[in-house]
Order: structure tokens, then sequence, then C-alpha cells
């Protein structure tokens, strides 16, 4: 015990080592305070909706409910839905600043309305988010560098080494305690910042475990790399420069070289090329014989068949069939489209395999439910949230019921289980 | 000068003999060459793919059967943004912005399919571009090659030695310097190559392109006072090598990720949501096109009749369904605009108080600079938002009109009871083909200017400062040397 508190005395007397610490804490506090300022707001954004919608909906409300127009209703009438971010979003904000997670639907056709834009300044998304994960990722392996690149040079330099070699017999211990030392001194910095945030956010035991034993694997896998440099016995300098070379690298030549190659080799056109054929398929329906698109319609859902047929003119039985017909027709695509997002994440994943940055990236995001997986995952919610809505609406449409003012506080609402982040 | 001009030779015959220095130059130009060609290739498929997709929506709208007016305003339009040549040097926000608009009637869509919500996390860990190398990678390989050139001198010796044989220290730094500025040049050759390729090939504006040019240069000849100042200041090569490092993650990682949250900060806005709310609320006090008796359209029927000397609308010479159908899209668009005009100040606002930070990041100046003269920025988007939004309002309008004109009232309002009445209202697909096709004006070399003065200005901030500092850097080594 006394050596290791020797050690540290040691160590806290170099010129860079209260300084780096200290840097280490503010970056992780300020990156730990931005993501909660940036989680609070979307939670008030939430919020705030609430009274609007419901304010939007009694307004649509008060005038279809006096000739009882269920079809009007259906048409007017947007819900509103929203991804409620998780626990741990504070600290990976992911991709949830370009990604909509609040999104308002109708009972038309869902696929013109699923890829909806969010209102956001490109130019602010484009340097990518200041949060604990960035912190983690870039910085905390360029402030371990600084700690570690001269741990054994130092000693040859200054002329030492053949005396720490000769005096302690197993001296292999020395340099992993040493390395130890600077590691969880710098992990220390790091990491409680994070447990004051989690602490406040109410964060998961087990997510934030897991993100405890992620960073500390990363910061050995850096401690790591500098010990394999420093063994090659090169000068303090140009083992400074061979570890900012590896950074550069790992953290920002391969994944974005890696990026390209995956784009390119996995394109996703059918994103436009589906809403494209979407919108042809449901105005096809205004040219084609009516009964061949309830015949369509009726095949998806045979339980509305022996409802009075729909003749001439218009008619929303006729209507929201060719709607919901429209979506059916572009299904292939939409499972292509998704199949190819999945790819490029899959992909990702076994990239992150290889490269750290790009592996603790992917499962701290994913912990944090912030990802791809986490902007699909909201999607199939909706889809559920959708077909909920129709299933309620076709009853009223089909059998030509009056939609009053009650009928508008029944529909199905968002509620917390779709709106839960914390499943998976 | 021939004392600057023998001590730059004799530090570049060094670093060409150093191979790790050699090996980071050879690297960047590679890295530099690969980013040039894969960005100009990927810029150039996504463009063929996005004016092929603009083309078959082109086709299949004027393709339209027979219809009701009104069927083709809900029918809608795709439209496409294209894709500036320059954005293969910097692609800029456009993977962050969505790049194709659905334009239908009464409503307004946003821009979808950005590449950003396409892509997997590792979409943020940078694009690999020639703006990316030359803006991250190069200043640390001029860090690299450099952090030694006057510290080395001063750890071994030799700098007192070269001043007790009369070179003077401006002699020194000014030749230290050369050579550095000479490696910077090799680093900024393939940017160039690339440049001139996309303006002889791919017909970029020269203007612009050369001013890219230029401001990479300044950008790189900060660089290179930075590490020879930082170099001639402290006593071990190795400081001069950490601090310039932290200099770099601190202005090219750190600072560049921290200014928009500032920005945004700065001028929080409405989500979409609550836009459309406003909107919808906004349009039920304006008057309920639902309701007949609104007092608005109301007055506006009195207003129409009065104007042709009639007293019911059945009697007038136009079909009134088609007038209404224009008015309520007046009104629509009207706040569509309001609402765009708002959020476009307050994202200029967040993106102007970001821009501040590159009073301290020269990265962030040069960004806005390439970005604006690839016409790649924000700006760029609004452009293609403004001129599709005047374009949805433009043939929503003309195809109001053909409702107003073409259709007759008796028949609009019976399409439903009377087949024959029905079949009338569908009108001849030539209407369709009349309509023009979507025409983006790309920003002029002159408003890019514009748009690229603050970053340009402050580009030339820094390298004044910098200059500026030199005879104080002169100053100290002289003391230090005694």
């Amino acid at each position: 015990m006394s050596l290791w508190l020797h050690e540290l005395r040691l160590f806290l007397r170099q010129r860079a080592a209260v300084p780096t610490l200290l840097v280490m804490m503010l970056l992780a506090s300020a990156a730990v305070l931005a993501g909660m300022a940036e989680i609070a707001r979307q939670t008030d954004a939430i919020a705030r909706i609430q009274p609007q919608q419901a304010d939007d909906v009694a307004a649509i409300a008060r005038w279809v409910s006096q000739d009882g127009d269920a079809g009007s209703a259906a048409y007017y009438t947007f819900h509103a839905t929203w991804d409620t971010p998780s626990s741990l979003a504070f600290a990976a904000l992911g991709q949830r600043d370009v990604v909509p997670y609040l999104l308002r639907v109708r009972a038309l056709g869902l696929e013109g309305q699923l890829h909806e834009s969010e209102n956001y300044n490109a130019e602010l998304a484009l340097p990518g988010r200041f949060d604990w994960a960035f912190v983690l990722i870039y910085l905390a392996p360029l402030l371990l560098i600084i700690l570690l690149h001269d741990l054994q040079s130092s000693e040859r330099e200054a002329g030492r080494m053949g005396l720490l070699q000769a005096m302690a017999p197993p001296h292999a211990r020395l340099w992993q305690r040493r390395i130890g030392l600077r590691m969880a001194a710098l992990f220390a910095a790091l990491i409680v910042p994070f447990l004051l945030g989690a602490l406040a956010s109410g964060s998961r035991p087990a997510a934030v475990l897991a993100v405890v034993l992620l960073a500390a694997a990363y910061l050995l896998f850096w401690a790591w790399v500098a010990h394999g440099i420093g063994r090659w016995q090169l000068s303090s300098l140009a083992n400074a420069a061979a570890l900012v070379a590896s950074w550069l690298c790992l953290t920002l030549i391969v994944p974005a070289l890696a990026h390209m190659v995956i784009q390119s080799a996995i394109p996703v056109r059918q994103g436009v090329e589906l809403t494209l054929a979407q919108r042809e398929a449901v105005h096809a329906g205004w040219d084609r014989p009516k009964a061949a698109t309830m015949q369509a319609f009726f095949n998806a859902h045979p339980e509305w068949r022996q409802t009075a047929p729909v003749t001439s003119g218009f008619h929303w039985k006729w209507y929201y069939a060719f709607q919901h017909v429209g979506d059916m027709h572009v299904a292939n695509q939409v499972a292509a489209y998704r199949q190819g997002l999945e790819a490029r994440d899959r992909w990702t994943r076994r990239l992150g395999i290889i490269l750290p940055a790009v592996g603790v990236q992917t499962v701290i995001h994913r912990l944090a439910n912030t990802d791809l997986r986490a902007q699909l995952a909201y999607q199939d919610r909706i889809r559920e949230f959708h077909a909920q809505l129709r299933r309620f609406y076709y009853p009223y449409i089909f059998n030509e019921q009056p939609f009053r003012q009650a009928e508008f506080s029944q529909a199905p609402r968002w509620s917390t289980g779709h709106a839960g982040s914390e499943r998976e | 000068v021939r004392a600057a001009w023998l001590i730059a030779r004799d530090e570049l015959r060094l670093t060409v003999r150093n191979r790790v220095a050699l090996f980071g130059l050879a690297i960047l130009v590679a890295l530099s060459l690969l980013a040039a060609l894969t960005a100009i290739a990927h810029r150039d498929a996504n463009e063929s793919l996005r004016a092929r997709f603009q083309a078959s929506a082109n086709q299949v709208f004027d393709a339209q059967p027979a219809r009701h007016p009104h069927r083709v305003v809900h029918y809608g339009h795709f439209v496409f943004r294209p894709l500036p040549a320059l954005a293969a040097f910097d692609p800029g926000v456009d993977a962050f912005t969505g790049n194709s608009r659905y334009l239908e009637g009464h409503r307004q869509n946003s821009a979808n399919f950005g590449d950003v919500r396409q892509s997997s996390l590792l979409m943020r860990f940078g694009q690999f571009t020639p703006a990316f190398v030359l803006q991250a990678v190069a200043p640390l390989v001029l860090i690299f090659v450099g952090f030694g050139v006057v510290a080395r001198e001063r750890e071994r010796g030799t700098l007192r030695l070269l001043q007790t044989h009369g070179v003077r220290v401006q002699q020194i730094l000014a030749g230290k310097s050369l050579a550095l500025v000479a490696l910077a040049g090799v680093m900024l050759a393939p940017a160039v190559l690339a440049l001139a390729w996309l303006v002889l090939a791919n017909e970029a504006p020269l203007g612009p392109a050369l001013l890219i040019a230029l401001s990479n240069a300044v950008y790189l000849l900060i660089w290179v006072a930075a590490v020879v100042f930082a170099s001639s200041l402290v006593a071990y090569a190795r400081t001069a090598l950490i601090t310039l490092t932290a200099l770099w993650a601190f202005t090219v990682i750190l600072v560049p990720r921290i200014a928009p949250d500032v920005g945004a900060a700065a001028a929080p806005g409405l989500t979409r949501l609550e836009t459309d709310i406003a909107i919808q609320r906004d349009l039920r006090r304006l008057g309920d096109s639902h309701n007949p008796n609104d007092p608005v359209f109301a007055a506006f029927k009195a207003r129409t009749l009065q104007l042709y000397g009639v007293t019911r609308v059945e009697d007038l010479p136009v079909n009134y369904r088609g007038l209404l159908a224009l008015e309520g899209e007046k009104l629509t668009a009207k706040l569509f605009d309001a609402y765009a005009a708002a959020q476009f100040a307050q994202q200029t606002k967040q993106s102007r108080v970001a821009d501040a930070f590159a009073l301290l990041s020269p990265a962030i100046a040069l960004r806005r600079v390439t970005m604006a003269l690839a016409g790649t920025d924000l700006a760029g988007h609004r452009r293609f938002l403004l001129q599709s939004e005047a374009y949805r309002f433009a043939i929503v309008q003309q195809l109001n009109q053909l409702q107003a004109t073409a259709l007759s009232y008796a028949d609009d309002s019976n399409r439903n009871q009377d087949p024959a009445a029905g079949r009338r209202v569908r009108i001849d697909p030539k209407h369709w083909q009349a309509v023009p096709d979507f025409a983006y004006q790309a920003a002029t070399p002159r408003d890019k200017l514009v748009a690229a003065w603050p970053g340009l200005a402050v580009l030339a901030i820094w390298l004044v400062a910098l200059v500026g500092a030199a005879p104080f850097v002169v100053r100290r080594v002289q003391a230090a040397a005694g």
C-alpha cells in the first residue's frame, strides 16, 4: 500500500499530472451538464406539446362532431407520438438531434408520413455533439497519452532506468503499478461526473455498470497501446508522436474511411423510391375501378367485406382503403430499405469489434438507446400505433357510424408503453 | 534572405532524411488523393441519382391521365436538391439535410431522406472529404513534422551556434517557416488538383474554387506560424509537441463541438410538431373554411360576387370552388412563409453565435468559408427550401386557376353524383405538361462571397495576428539565447 501511495506522490509531483486530471474532470463535467441540458430540453418539448396537441384535437372535434363525419375526423386529426429519452441518453445523445423524437401521424398512408424530418440546424449537427461519449472516445485517450507517453522513456532519458531495473526484482510490477495508477486517476476524473449525472438522471444501475466497465476497457486499451509503444524503447518524443498518430488513425481516419466504404457498398436509395412508389400507388387509387381497390383492401381486412359496397362517387371507405393499399403496395420496398439501414448498422457493429473507438461508440449508444436501432424501434412503435388508429377509425367509417365528441376522446393515445425507451 | 533560404533548404533535407516525417507527409498526400477521388465519385453518383429521380418525377407528373385539377394538387410533385460541383470538395451539410421534398397543396412538407438518418453512428466520426483532410489532419501532420524546427536546435545547442556565426533569429525563423510552408504546399497540392479537376471537368465556378484553395492555404499558413512559434517559445521539443497537439485537439476537435451547443442555446427554436400545430391554430384564427358561415370566407364570397356583379355563386362566369382554393392556398402559403422566415432567422442566429467561436478556432472559420463557397452551407439548403416552396405555390395556384376556369361550378359540385359531370371535371393531360419543371437557381459567386466573408475575415485576422506576433517571438528567442 505504501508503495502505491509513494507512486501516487511521485505521479502528482509531475508537471503534467494535476492539470491533465483537472482538464479531464472539467471536460467530463461540462459534457455531462451539456448532455443533461439537452435531454431536459427534449423532455420539456415532449411535455410542452401535450396541451397544444389537446387544443388542436379539440378544435377539430368542435366542427367535425357537428355532422359527425368519421372520415373527416380521421382525415383532419393528427395524433402525436414521441420517443422519450432513456435515462442514459444524457451521456450519449447520438442521433436524437437529427432524428425526430416527436412526430404526428394520421390514419392516412403511413409511408408518406414516417420519414418527415425535424426542424434542426444542420450546421450545428455537422460537427457532432459534445456529450460524455465524445469526451470518452476522443479526448480521454489523448489525455491518457499525455500521462503515459514518457513513462518508461523519461526514466531512461533521466538515466534512472538501469537503476530501476536493478533495484526491484519483479520490475514488470513497477510499470503495471505506474500505468494502473495513472489510468485509475484519469478514469476517476472521467467517471465521477458521469456517475453523478447518472444518479441525477436515475439511470438503470446495470446500464451504468456496463458503461463504467466499457470506459475502463477503453482506457485499458489505450494504456496497452501506450505500453506497447513504450516497449519499442523510443524517445519520449517519438512515443508521443507515435501515440498521437495511432489515435488519429483509430478515432478519425479509419472510422471516416470505413463510413465511406459502408455507405457506398450498401446504397439505400429505396427510401426515396418507396415514397415515390407509395404516392403513385395511392393516387392510382383514384383512377382504378373502385372494386379493384376494395378487393385488395378486403384481402388484408376481410372483416369489412360484408359492409355496404361502395358504388359511384366519393366514399371515405374507398378513400381509406386506397390509402392502406398504397402502404401495402410498397411493403417490399419498405423491407428492403429497412434491411439496407440494418446492414449499414450491422457492418458498423462488426467494425466495432476491431476498432475500439467504434465499438465503444456503438455499445454506449445502444445502451443509451440513441442509435439507428432506437430510431427504427421508434418507427416500429409508430407503425403499431398507426395500425391501432386505423382499427379505431375503421368501424366508424365502414359501418358509417357518427363520430362525435365522445369518440374523439376515445381515440388511441400514445402511451408510456409506446414511449418507453428503456426496453431491450 | 540568403541565410533564410539556406536554412529552409537544410530543414527540408533533414525532413526528407527523417523517415517518420516523410512517412507522415506521404500518408497525408495519399489520404488527400484518396479523399479527392472518392469525394468526386460520390458527388457525381449522388448528383446523377438525384437528376434521375428529378427527371422521373417530372415525367410521371406530365404523364398523369385526365384528372380533376384538385386531384393533381394532392398528387403533388417531387423536387430534388441538386448537388453543386464543389460539394466534392466540401459536402457541408448536404448529408445532414433532406435532399428531396414532396410538394402538395395545403401542406408544407419537410425535405427528407438526408444521409444522416440513413447511416449508423459512424457518420458522426466525420466524413472523409478533401476538406476534412485539410482541416483536421493536415495541421496535425504539420505539427509532427515541425514541432522540433527550432526547439531541436535549441536542445542541441545549434541555435546558439548559428547565432554566433552571425545568423540572425529572424533569418532562422524565416528559414524554418519557409521549409514548413513548402511542406504545407505539398499537402495542399492534391486538393488543388481536385479543385482544378472540378473546374475543368465538372464546370465548378472558377472564382469560388480559387478562393477555397486560397483559404486552405491561409489556414495552413496559420498552422505553420503556430508550429514555428510554439517550437521557438518552449525549452524542449517534447513540450512543443504536447502543447501543439493540445492546441490542435482544442481548436479542431473540441471547440467545433462546443460552439453548436452554445449557438443552439442562444436561439432555441420550435420543433416541427409545434410549428405544425401553431400553423393550424393561426389558420383557424384566420378563418374556418369548413364553416359556411365563417366571416372571413363569407366576406371573400361577398367580395367575389360584387366583383363580377352577380348575386349567386352559380351565376359567376368562373368556378367558385376554384376561386376558394386559390384564396385558401394564398392564406396557408402566407403562414408557411412567415413560419419558415422565423425559423430561418432563428437558425441564422444560432449559426452566427457558433461562428463567433472561429476567433478561438480557425478551423471553424475555414469550414464556414469552404461550405459557403461550395454552396453546401445551411444557406444553400435554405435556397432549396425557399425555391421549392415558391415552386409549390406556383404550381398549386396554376392548378387551382385551372379549376376556376376550365371547370364549371355545376359540374364541380355534382362530380360525385353525376357520372357525366364526373367525367367532364377530368381535364386534358396537356394541362399537366404545361406546368413548368422545377429549375433550381444555384447561388451566384457573389452570394457565395457574401456568405463566406465573415470566415475569410476571421482567417485574415488570425494570419495578421500571428504575423504581428513574430517580432515578439523573435525577441523571446533572442533573450533566451542571451
